[in-house]
């Protein structure tokens, strides 16, 4: 398991290192320096770049580049907002984004449990049918159409909800995005439930502790799910995907300042360092959760373990 | 039987000669009974009987071809053009001839201001009789009827470049990398891990800073991030299959790799390799919706379902109907790629539906 661990971490490190590198050869590729200044002499241009380092070879800079952006140091804005720090522009954002995507997890876990072990245990009935009908459209339909009709009606005709997010009602504002976009994670988790629990309720020992008298509540959560709940970690990675890019849009369409909003402005602005920055981010997250997704993975069930040793032998 | 019997040690000492009648039909037609309850049949032909079974399947089949047969004709059904603008006959909500006389679709528009609802016709305000716009008219006067249909044009030119995608460079990667195996297949997967690491967002973004968005960037994007699923399942397969018997036979009869690849293990996972394609086809769909609502997609005055959903957005409020069509094309295309999908899952792989 050690060894499995480090060998995923070391390859994790070296996954954002090659990105590293992307972004630095983009960055590179960009037209433009700040110093194309008519008024600069030679000798002064020379100057600057020995301040900023550009005088050294590319490799040294490759490493500082590093350093800078693994510290939090992303460079400064050059359209969005003129030369704030990209770090203190992310700052405020960073967390109502991970606000609402936590909401639309935890609502998407929750609902898609419920619905797949319902539809598990009466299996093939007209409940099944409902809860199928509800996941496939929910796996279908992109989580904007959700966002879109969820502010039309519940925003705009009903006006349950704000339609714009707001700081004031930070929680009522969250409801429609975060709903809108747990709808593919709900969906997803609900479709692996209801193909787990219908694998683990015909297996043996359930057959067992139901003859040994056990029913009800108990059979299902303490026998059933608890093996079930298992493999459902593996459908956490594509989530999370879904999660960053159905973020951008969700969080366009109800006006959320928020990470995945700025990430579209930036791109529509031609803020390179913006979204260069925002690339990196996004990548580490996303390369952090599958490490922790993978790690997981192999503590809780043994028979992986297993397996990864005996294929590393 | 010469060679038999040098083989035992004995001494030849006359060879065996056969006459005509040593070999007769035994014309035995009426002792073979042909099961006739479990007939025997092809995989394919079983494949469509399953298939037809399911009925979300065919309903998924039956509105792809709707779909892809209204986006081909739709945009030359009416005068207008996609691109062609009359900014006299903006904001028009839907007629359509035949049945606007039962009362739905007349062009009625409800209109909610500070003083209340009320609806109104804009065709009749502004004496436009003869003027029909089947799903109604957008901001810049242009028809949303054609406009939604060339967009469906692009989604579904998009959905085949993602399964042709799919099926080289994902199938043959997965192929190539499981036979070989070693250290090849180490390599291999150490670059799928990195590849598979990069947040499909990340690339596509990237992407659009260094080229001109448009269709060949989306499916650039595509080629650079979709091939990841299929190649691991094609892998998996051809794990599975690389060392069974008609692999050997054929590499004993002098087969070279790539025969075996692709001429012998190939038609053996095709059902799998067929699922994932199809449900590759949805994210490619929706990848490219995405990429045009955030405004990287398409570019003015070409138009795609997510370009229109984008610009119908802006004034949604007012006039709903002007995103409801884009919207509900797109739903319904990929809801039945994956209700297809779905039914090709079972359909092609007969031990699931045991299960």
């Amino acid at each position: 398991m050690k060894k499995y661990a480090l060998k995923r971490i070391l390859l994790s490190l070296f996954t954002l290192l090659v990105i590293l590198l992307v972004l630095f050869i983009l960055m590179q590729l960009m037209p433009g320096s700040p110093f194309n200044d008519e008024k600069l002499n030679a000798e002064q241009k020379a100057n600057l770049y020995a301040k900023y380092g550009l005088d050294q070879p590319v490799i040294v800079q490759f490493f500082r580049y590093v350093g800078h952006m693994l510290t939090g140091d992303f460079g400064v804005s050059y359209n969005i907002s003129k030369n704030t720090p990209i770090s203190q522009l992310i700052q405020t954002r960073l967390p109502i984004s991970i606000g609402i995507g936590g909401m639309a997890v935890a609502i998407g876990a929750i609902v898609g449990l419920v619905l797949g072990i319902i539809s598990a245990i009466w299996h093939d009935t007209f409940v099944d049918t409902i809860a199928t009908i509800i996941s496939v459209i929910g796996v279908s339909v992109p989580s904007y159409v959700f966002a879109l009709a969820l502010s039309y009606s519940f925003g705009f005709r009903l006006r349950w909800f704000p339609m714009l997010f707001t700081a004031k009602q930070m929680f009522s504002s969250s409801v429609l995005p975060s709903i809108a976009l747990s709808m593919f994670t709900m969906a997803s988790i609900a479709r692996f439930t209801r193909s787990e629990m219908l694998e683990v309720l015909g297996s043996e020992y359930m057959l067992l502790a139901e003859s040994k008298g056990l029913s009800g509540p108990a059979l299902i959560f303490r026998h059933a799910l608890r093996n079930a709940l298992i493999p459902i970690i593996t459908v956490l990675a594509p989530l999370i995907v879904d999660l960053m890019t159905g973020s951008l849009v969700v969080e366009k369409i109800f006006a959320i300042p928020g990470v995945g909003s700025l990430l579209v402005t930036a791109i529509q602005s031609n803020d390179y360092n913006v979204v260069i920055a925002l690339s990196f981010i996004y990548s580490a997250m996303y390369i952090g959760i599958m490490l922790i997704v993978d790690i997981l993975y192999g503590i809780i069930d043994p028979r992986i373990r297993l397996a990864k040793k005996e294929g590393a032998a | 039987m010469n060679a038999a019997t040098q083989a035992s040690g004995a001494p030849v000492t006359e060879t065996a000669v056969f006459r005509p009648d040593d070999f007769k039909l035994k014309n035995n037609a009426d002792e073979i009974r042909v099961d006739t309850n479990f007939v025997s049949q092809s995989f394919w032909k079983e494949a469509v009987i399953r298939f037809r079974r399911k009925k979300s399947a065919v309903f998924g089949l039956i509105m792809i071809l709707l779909i892809t047969l209204i986006a081909i004709f739709g945009p030359g059904m009416n005068g207008y053009t996609y691109s062609g603008q009359n900014l006299s006959q903006k904001n028009l909500a839907p007629r359509v001839p035949g049945i606007e006389s039962i009362g739905i679709l007349k062009g009625d528009e409800k209109i909610s201001t500070t003083n209340g609802t009320y609806v109104v016709n804009n065709y009749k305000l502004k004496n436009l009789s003869n003027v029909y716009y089947w799903f109604g008219s957008d901001t810049f006067g242009r028809d949303i009827w054609t406009r939604t249909w060339s967009g469906a044009r692009v989604s579904l030119i998009i959905a085949v470049a993602a399964a042709f995608i799919d099926m080289v460079i994902g199938m043959s990667y997965g192929l190539i990398s499981g036979y070989f195996g070693g250290r090849v297949d180490n390599v291999m997967q150490r670059i799928l891990e990195i590849a598979n690491g990069i947040p499909q967002l990340v690339v596509v973004t990237l992407l659009l800073l260094v080229l001109q968005p448009g269709m060949l960037t989306i499916i650039f994007a595509l080629m650079l991030t979709q091939w990841i699923g299929m190649s691991r399942i094609a892998r998996a397969e051809m794990l599975k299959l690389k060392e069974q018997e008609f692999v050997l036979a054929s590499r004993t009869l002098g087969a070279g790799d790539f025969f075996i690849i692709f001429r012998e293990v190939l038609p053996n996972i095709i059902g799998p390799v067929i699922t994932q394609v199809m449900f590759s086809i949805p994210t490619a769909i929706f990848t490219e919706a995405f990429l045009s609502f955030v405004g990287l997609g398409i570019p003015v005055p070409q138009c795609s379902l997510g370009s229109l959903i984008s610009e119908g957005f802006n004034s949604f409020t007012p006039h709903p109907y002007q995103i409801v069509p884009p919207i509900i094309v797109m739903s319904l295309l990929m809801l039945s790629f994956n209700l297809v999908a779905d039914g090709l899952r079972e359909a092609l792989d007969p031990k699931l539906k045991e299960m």
